[in-house]
């Protein structure tokens, strides 16, 4: 079994698992849908070393475009997402290509100012979006035959989506495209010489980013009802972005783990403290400083640590976690 | 590569840390108990007013114990102040037989909330400020206990004008959305009906936190009056800078959206004194079921009931009593009971309003005091006036489905 069949065997043991173990179809649906965010996320840390803190703009307008489409269009619910998709990957194109002019802590902060410039677009366009408000009233129409009404039945079409997505998303980093993109997180100046159009190849990624995570805030509204002004506030990026580090930036399958742990963990250490939040606080220093690897590295180690699993890490071929603040030069 | 034995060890250990917090959750109440469901901002930035209305919650829920021979449990929901969180939870709750909730301090989650119980045919009641929850988003299944911004601006500018005939130039301070609009909206009117020269109005956005800009303009503008319409932490905020750039003496201070003894505590008596401040409730209202509830917490938790506290006191015993009335726990028949309910509340009489589902309650005009004439340690603030002003449902554009 190669690499990829084996995580996206885990990516479908995880969507089917989930409604087993778990009483919330919505708890469940929204583990998938942050999966989608921070695998889509990871393509562009992880695979292209950008630290992006825009993921929460084409979040945001996924959730608003499938909103606006489906409150004011008869536009069937697979067109509404397509659309969500789309605006995703066009603002994520003039994003990138406007921060990727700048490297290393610029880029950040341009993507960061990004992120409050279309933050103030949603509140202060209030008549549009709902403003503070939020975008309320937003249907979950059926899908041909199919209501998805019900939380686990909205669940299974989520789960479904995820999967073709993951799938997709590893046929893009395993292409050689995402290959190209490894060399450009790992020497950008010698992928540049040895003649890749590595602008042209970090705007893709930004598309295919946005895309995708435009795709997951428009599923996510759906399973609320409400495009909230929350979604595409910098927090969001945020905690985009802590998914996908607790996870681990060695793989997409890790981000589908970083989601799921920040997800239920959230939601169960809520329930138990309301000062949850320096606990995750706590977990991000411990992951930053001793776990670079994410919860995928732990998993590594552990299966290495088992008596039968030693005999078999030896020759394991799990790619090494893809730490781009220290190995790449354009964060 | 891996061996099928290592795959599925990698696999057994993925998934079980994905679902352990399932099988470690506690079950929240034993079957048979009715459960009033509790969503609060319990984390995040509007942490200190989820704490309070919980204990509120809890407080009634203790007290009344049963109902319908069924004991009486509350579900705490930690709202983390994010609309989706709070949607998401409240679907959680309506799966495990939840029907009735109250809660919901933001707008913007009380509001996503109210819908979301509604699709359920729950109720929920919430004291969140918004005008559209019990107007243009009005629906069967939300009530709202606090007064709308109308009510809140006529209640305290219209006094003040009576109080202070001199006072002839007002500025305003507002918030750029749509509460914000509401309240400046309803001051507008005011002023126009009693000839008042509105010399200048600030906008801010949200997020603001340094206003000395905006009060270099209002000083600029000379007014008799400042009149901040903004809340919570931004109004304290507001109400610092304005006294320490002297305003205070040199003009009457409104502040009509205050948060009430949290508030106060915060600001404490030297910045209040002179200043006028519009509340939902202060604990030294004179109403027989107020003093009552001051003289539980008081001997209960040694502290006087704040806002959230009070508030969510008396909405959860609103949601018990109608059950009762009603004989079930079933959304329809609550809602029912509860439209047209009359009872003896925390500002006097209170009614909740069939049409619209809005309580009509009073709305309070206070006073800072100086730290001197304070009796005790929360006497922060002398009642000046109240009343009643509501618009109508047709007014307030509620289209009930």
């Amino acid at each position: 079994m190669n690499r990829a069949s084996l995580h996206f065997l885990l990516a479908a043991l995880i969507a089917i698992a989930l409604p087993l173990f778990m009483r919330s179809g919505t708890l469940a649906s929204e583990v998938l849908i942050f999966a989608m965010a921070a695998a889509a996320c990871n393509l562009l840390l992880g695979y292209t070393g950008l630290l992006s803190f825009g993921q929460g703009i084409f979040f945001g307008l996924g959730s608003y475009a499938a909103g606006l489409t489906l409150l004011h269009t008869s536009l069937p619910l697979a067109l509404a997402l397509v659309l969500s998709a789309i605006t995703g990957a066009v603002v994520a194109t003039g994003v990138g290509w406007l921060s990727i002019r700048r490297q290393g802590v610029y880029f950040v902060m341009l993507t960061l100012a990004f992120s409050q410039f279309f933050y103030f677009l949603a509140y202060t366009f209030k008549d549009i979006t709902g403003g503070d408000n939020g975008l309320l009233n937003i249907p979950r129409p059926a899908i041909g035959p199919f209501s998805l009404g019900d939380s686990w039945t909205y669940y299974g079409f989520v789960a479904v989506l995820f999967l073709l997505l993951f799938a997709a998303l590893q046929r893009v980093a395993s292409s050689t495209f995402g290959r190209t993109l490894l060399a450009v997180r790992d020497n950008e100046e010698r992928a540049r010489a040895i003649g890749f159009p590595v602008r042209d190849f970090k705007i893709t990624a930004f598309a295919i980013s946005g895309a995708v995570t435009g795709l997951a805030g428009a599923l996510h509204a759906l399973l609320i009802g409400v495009a909230p002004l929350s979604n595409i506030e910098y927090h969001m990026s945020e905690s985009i972005l802590i998914m996908t580090i607790i996870g681990g930036t060695g793989n997409l399958f890790a981000s589908v783990l970083g989601a799921g742990f920040y997800v239920i963990v959230s939601d169960l250490l809520s329930s138990i403290w309301p000062r949850w939040l320096l606990l995750l606080g706590g977990l991000l220093i411990v992951v930053a400083l001793f776990m670079q690897k994410g919860l995928w590295g732990l998993l590594e180690r552990l299966v290495e640590a088992l008596p039968m699993g030693r005999k078999s890490s030896t020759k394991s071929s799990i790619e090494a976690p893809i730490q781009p603040e220290s190995q790449g030069r354009g964060i | 590569m891996l061996n099928r034995r290592a795959l599925l060890k990698l696999s057994s250990v993925a998934a079980s840390s994905l679902l352990l917090p399932a099988g470690l959750r506690p079950a929240f109440a034993a079957s048979g108990d009715i459960t009033i469901g509790a969503p609060l901002p319990m984390s995040g930035p509007f942490a200190a007013n989820g704490k309070f209305g919980s204990m509120g919650t809890a407080m009634i829920v203790e007290e009344i114990g049963k109902v319908l021979d069924r004991k009486l449990s509350y579900l705490e929901i930690d709202t983390e102040g994010k609309p989706a969180t709070a949607v998401r939870k409240v679907q959680e709750a309506m799966e495990r037989g939840v029907t009735l909730f109250s809660g919901g301090i933001l707008s913007s989650e009380a509001l996503a909330m109210g819908k979301e119980v509604a699709k359920g045919k729950g109720v929920f009641i919430t004291t969140a400020g918004a005008d559209e929850i019990t107007g243009s988003e009005c629906n069967k299944s939300t009530f709202r206990w606090s007064v709308p911004t109308f009510g809140a601006i006529e209640q305290t500018v219209r006094p003040l004008i009576e109080q202070l005939p001199n006072a002839k130039r007002w500025y305003t301070i507002t918030p750029q959305y749509v509460f914000g609009d509401g309240l400046l909206n309803a001051a507008k009117a005011i002023f126009k009906e009693k000839g008042i020269e509105h010399v200048g109005n600030s906008y801010h956005s949200l997020t603001e936190k340094e206003f000395s800009g905006y009060l270099t303009n209002a000083m600029a503008a000379k007014p008799d009056a400042l009149l901040i319409l903004n809340f919570g932490s931004q109004s304290s905020d507001t109400l610092r800078q304005a006294v320490s750039f002297g305003m205070k003496n040199r003009m009457t201070i409104l502040l009509a959206w205050a948060s009430g003894l949290e508030q106060f505590e915060a600001l404490g008596p030297e910045l209040m004194e002179g200043v006028y401040f519009g509340a939902q409730y202060w604990h030294g209202i004179d109403s027989p079921f107020n003093r009552e509830l001051v003289a539980k917490v008081q001997a209960k938790h040694k502290m006087n009931p704040n806002y959230a506290f009070a508030s969510a006191y008396l909405t959860t015993k609103i949601l018990i009593d109608a059950a009762a009335k009603a004989g079930s726990t079933e959304g329809p028949a609550v809602i029912q009971a509860m439209e047209g309910m009359k009872y003896a509340g925390l500002t006097g009489d209170e009614e909740i309003r069939a049409a619209d589902h809005q309580v009509i309650k009073n709305y309070y005009l206070l006073k800072g005091k100086a730290k001197s004439a304070m009796k005790d340690k929360d006497d922060y603030a002398d009642i000046i006036s109240f009343g009643k002003s509501f618009q109508s449902p047709e007014q307030a554009q509620c289209k009930m489905a």
